[in-house]
């Protein structure tokens, strides 16, 4: 059985694999998940990647940005996303995976949106529409 | 009545007799074509997959810093890090890794005298001539797209690509030569499944051809989404690292 699965992969690799679209992700902590609530400041609809601008507020109010890296809009379209899903001032929750450099900001696992819309980050990332 | 019958029958066997030409019309590729195996029209009949890729050879002089820059770029990413690419920076890829870049589709537009090709990534196009013969590869300036010109080998489309300049990366940023040459033989296997057979030749670099198939299946009342790459936030440092910019404030 796990000859039979070796083969299965091997089989796999040898089929020619398309290239990245844009970058790979190894410069996010893929093993970290973390959660950030905020206010978004600009939703930018663009390539190669879609942003989330966003204010979050720590426990003693003092405010921190975060910019969050998205698919491109014909990725996340597969997972339900319009250019109008968000707006500045919309209240929403993030779950990302940030930055190995520790800086503020990280590459979008999940998001939901004021009406309470749960949207995933593409084919394979989180849930689809 | 005996007439019109005989009349009749003249007019059914004339349909007949044409059917045979019908069937070896050639076929139509005009439509929006996703990956076959993953993403976007995912699935399908595994027979229709396409065969393994061939094995890439290079000759020893341009094996070994192949081989190298593999070795850095893997270490690179050991440490989390991804070196440069031109895709990173938004550097079309052109002729022919556009066919296949993650799972983008590309829309075929079809005429007597041109195949259109167009990449969602990036919005790159390329034009297929269908009408008039090929150009050596001198006379050819080079640069991503190169010169194509096609023919048909019965139900196949057999393009041949030439002027594809060195910059340009190949199958898996193989390196390549002027004299690099490629013929794709493209063919639906279904209506709706189509497979891009892609071989690499070049006498100065490779020791044997590099042959690789993609699929690809139709997707039908699919909407190709613009892609200009006006926001790259991507970046590279001063040691060749891919970073993202973030909004400090």
């Amino acid at each position: 059985m796990k000859s039979r699965l070796l083969n299965v992969l091997a089989a796999a690799i040898a089929l020619a694999i398309p290239v990245l679209a844009h970058h790979s992700f190894t410069m996010f902590d893929t093993t970290k998940q973390i959660t950030i609530t905020g206010t978004v400041t600009e939703f930018q609809w663009t390539n190669p990647h879609s942003y989330i601008e966003i204010d979050v507020p720590d426990e003693s109010g003092a405010v921190k940005h975060w910019s969050i890296e998205m698919g491109s809009p014909s990725i996340l379209q597969q997972s339900g996303w319009k250019f109008s899903s968000l707006k500045k001032g919309d209240k929403t929750t993030l779950v990302i995976n940030p930055l190995k450099t520790g800086l503020a900001g990280g590459f979008l696992n999940t998001a939901t949106l004021p009406n309470g819309r749960m949207l995933g980050n593409g084919p394979g990332r989180g849930p689809q529409k | 009545m005996k007439t019109i019958l005989c009349a009749v029958l003249a007019v059914v066997f004339s349909s007949v007799t044409l059917l045979p030409a019908q069937s070896t019309k050639t076929p139509d590729f005009t439509g929006v074509w996703g990956t076959f195996t993953a993403g976007r029209g995912g699935g399908g009949d595994p027979k229709l997959n396409p065969p393994p890729a061939g094995q890439l050879v290079l000759k020893p002089e341009y094996a070994k810093p192949y081989e190298a820059r593999r070795a850095v770029e893997a270490e690179a990413s050991k440490r989390g890090e991804q070196l440069a690419t031109s895709g990173a920076q938004c550097i079309p890829y052109g002729v022919p890794t556009m066919m296949s870049v993650a799972v983008y589709p590309v829309e075929m537009i079809q005429t007597a005298k041109q195949l259109t090709i167009i990449s969602e990534a990036f919005s790159e196009v390329r034009r297929v001539y269908l009408d008039r013969p090929q150009a050596a590869i001198d006379d050819v300036a080079p640069g991503y797209y190169g010169r194509s010109v096609g023919r048909w080998d019965g139900d196949t489309l057999v393009v041949d690509t030439i002027g594809i300049k060195p910059s340009v990366s190949g199958y898996r940023g193989m390196p390549h030569s002027e004299q690099m040459r490629i013929t794709e033989r493209f063919k639906l296997l279904t209506p709706d499944v189509m497979h891009d057979q892609i071989t690499i030749d070049d006498p100065v670099v490779l020791e044997k051809p590099m042959v690789y198939t993609l699929a690809y299946k139709r997707l039908p009342n699919y909407e190709m989404v613009e892609f200009v790459c006006d926001n790259n936030r991507e970046y590279v440092d001063e040691h060749g690292v891919v970073r993202m910019k973030v909004k400090d404030k």
